[in-house]
């Protein structure tokens, strides 16, 4: 399935399960990201499938 | 999973809580929480007026919207930076937000109104990037918010960013950082205003959703001087444990508040010799107030470089 990881846009092919192993198999912590397809925001037991695309949303901002 | 409150297919998940809300009733949620610390840490009134620190991205947006749909009287501070691309397209969104839902935003330019940017200081040496821009920020919150009679300045601290300022002071042992980490700062002198973090329970997750959600157009890039900062590290180090524990960065940052508090000595009494800066008015135990020390670094800085590269002066 496309993988498209924001804010670079960056694409990626990863094989088809549900978001908590997408998240785990990009190497991406579970609280610091969004898994989004379409408009909705998903939850880490949704079951993807091949024919998906996903956009991930890093969350984390920092300095200070 | 299913949402806790209308059994409709879950988008969000709060797992330190083991519950999750579909976008419908999520907003709601979120706002109530919001409301909950309001009233529980007595942060303000709804008679009162707030100033809201605004930069574009994703907590400080999330944290005007709600207040807007909470019904306070909340308007925005954005603070122009000078941190090239970034800053214009953070201070567009905040603009954006501010016109789209008809609220006032107050601005600062520290190029045109004070001679200056913020890469201008990490050249001149001021302290790291992200100390050097918050102490800039910090100043200006307090002096519009004092200068235009605000009660309090809100800010977009969130969860994740509260803990991890814990995690890097208990690092680190700074003591009396440690002993004024609180989610209200009591103004201890006439010229500092309340300062509040009506998100500080609230993970940094939960908020992008919020933002997500409701349609917030923020800034999804990170700054480009934060790159490398130590707050983000210890973010990396505190999901990793939340990632295992979920829950652990909350139970992390609110058993601190509500236990690890007390064993602290109490923090330093501000210092009897509070006076007023000699040029600009705000408190200070010095002639010059830090931002003024500061500011003259960076305004140098900035002529060097107008002379060296033929720019003309953009500078009061």
């Amino acid at each position: 399935m496309r993988v498209v990881i924001l804010p670079e846009r960056e694409v990626r092919e990863v094989p088809a399960g549900t978001v908590a192993d997408l998240l785990r198999r990009l190497g991406l912590h579970l609280d610091a990201h969004l898994v989004v397809r379409g408009e909705d925001i998903l939850t880490s037991d949704v079951r993807l499938a091949e024919e998906d695309e996903v956009e991930v949303y890093p969350v984390i901002s920092g300095g200070a | 999973m299913r949402c806790h409150r209308c059994h409709a297919p879950a988008n969000v998940e709060i797992r330190r809580s083991r519950i999750a809300f579909c976008a419908r009733c999520y907003p709601d949620w979120f706002r109530a929480q919001v409301q909950e610390r309001i009233d529980h840490d007595r942060m303000f009134r709804r008679d009162q007026r707030v100033l809201v620190a605004v930069s574009g991205g994703k907590d400080s947006l999330a944290l005007w919207h709600t207040l807007m749909r909470l019904g306070y009287r909340a308007d925005g501070l954005y603070v122009r930076l000078g941190i090239g691309e970034y800053s214009r397209r953070s201070q567009a969104k905040a603009e954006g937000f501010a016109n789209r839902h008809g609220l006032l935003l107050h601005q600062v330019d520290l190029e045109a109104d004070h001679g200056f940017v913020v890469p201008d200081l990490v050249e001149a040496r001021s302290g790291k990037p992200c100390a050097a821009c918050g102490t800039v920020k910090r100043y200006h919150f307090n002096k519009v918010a004092a200068e235009l009679g605000y009660d309090v300045v809100a800010t977009g601290h969130n969860l994740d960013d509260e803990a991890a300022t814990l995690f890097g002071n208990l690092v680190h042992w700074n003591g009396e950082y440690l002993a004024r980490q609180l989610p209200v700062l009591e103004s201890t002198h006439p010229g500092f205003v309340r300062k509040v973090k009506p998100l500080y329970r609230l993970s940094e997750r939960e908020t992008a959703a919020y933002a997500l959600v409701e349609r917030i157009d923020y800034i999804l890039e990170e700054c480009p001087m934060a790159k490398g900062a130590k707050s983000l590290a210890y973010k990396d180090m505190l999901n990793c444990l939340e990632e295992q524990q979920p829950g652990a960065k909350y139970r992390f940052l609110v058993g601190f508040l509500k236990q690890g508090r007390s064993v602290l000595p109490a923090a330093a009494p501000e210092a009897a010799d509070v006076r007023r800066c000699s040029r600009c008015g705000q408190p200070t135990t010095a002639e010059l107030c830090a931002y003024c020390r500061m500011a003259d670094r960076g305004r140098r800085k900035h002529e060097t470089k107008d002379r060296k590269y033929g720019r003309t002066p953009v500078g009061p």
